[in-house]
């Protein structure tokens, strides 16, 4: 998806991806030290609890951005599939490890990781999708 | 999405939601009030992993039907205001749950149980088809 970037559109989506991907990880670093070391509370550890999350925010925005603007329907097509595929792969592996957590008590699984695991379904999509049309 | 128009793959996604949908949600509505509330049900093993998989099936063969009938449908237009709902739902679900887990993980919010991913993406799903209907009227 990334390597054959060519327009203007999917270069901007590349480089917010990797840009976001860059801030996340001093964000989340920064957010957990202040944790640890000033035992924040109230409103402060509002704020900085929800930093690490903008970049992730604007990745989505920018996602949402480059499926308007992209002007390869083919491209754009490929894309939403992907999507579609993590949207079911993410919902039925939520909803059946919240069922285990219920019945089998399975180890809690925080909200945190359905971003990542929404992403990892659509790597694996993308493959799949691209077979679809060799 | 059912009053107005009738395509083939229409028929098909309402006749899988009646004939396979629904009888598993009342499968899961008779092993939630029976089995959990009026017997105390507790589960173990096999058992557990069984009664997840039924309680979870619903959710899951509807995002199988939904995938079948973006297969299917002919009209570019039914197929686009799906997708746009099932963007604008995962999206606006990917945003609540990274901000709550973000809480939940660095300022002791409460625990929110992961099943209910599916009931946030389903009610903003109903919502943006809701909004995508009223925009294109």
């Amino acid at each position: 998806m990334f390597c054959m970037s060519k327009s203007p559109a999917q270069l901007r989506w590349a480089r917010s991806c990797w840009i976001s991907a860059a801030m996340v990880v001093p964000l989340a670093i920064g957010a957990c030290a202040a944790f640890r070391l000033y035992h924040l509370h109230g409103f402060a550890a509002y704020v900085v609890a929800v930093l690490p999350t903008l970049p992730i925010l604007w990745v989505l925005v920018e996602l949402g951005r480059f499926l308007a603007v992209a002007k390869d329907e083919f491209q754009r097509n490929i894309l939403v599939q992907c999507v579609l595929g993590g949207t079911g792969g993410t919902l039925a592996t939520t909803t059946i490890w919240g069922y285990l957590e219920d019945f089998a008590h399975a180890p809690h699984l925080d909200l945190i990781w359905v971003y990542p695991i929404f992403w990892l379904f659509v790597v694996v999509s993308y493959p799949v999708v691209r077979m679809r049309y060799r | 999405m059912n009053a107005c128009i009738g395509s083939p793959a229409q028929y098909r996604f309402q006749d899988r939601f009646l004939f396979f949908i629904v009888p598993l949600f009342v499968l899961d509505g008779i092993l939630d009030i029976w089995g959990f509330h009026y017997h105390h049900l507790h589960p173990a093993g096999a058992l557990a992993v069984l009664c997840a998989a039924v309680q979870s099936s619903p959710i899951i063969g509807f995002i199988v039907i939904i995938g079948l009938y973006l297969a299917e449908e002919k009209d570019e237009f039914q197929k686009s205001i799906l997708v746009q709902s099932m963007l604008w739902a995962i999206g606006v679900t990917l945003a609540v749950t990274t901000f709550c887990g973000s809480m939940e993980k660095y300022s002791q919010g409460p625990r929110v149980d992961i099943a209910s991913v599916q009931f946030l993406f389903f009610l903003v799903y109903i919502v943006a088809i809701a909004a995508n209907r009223w925009r294109y009227r």
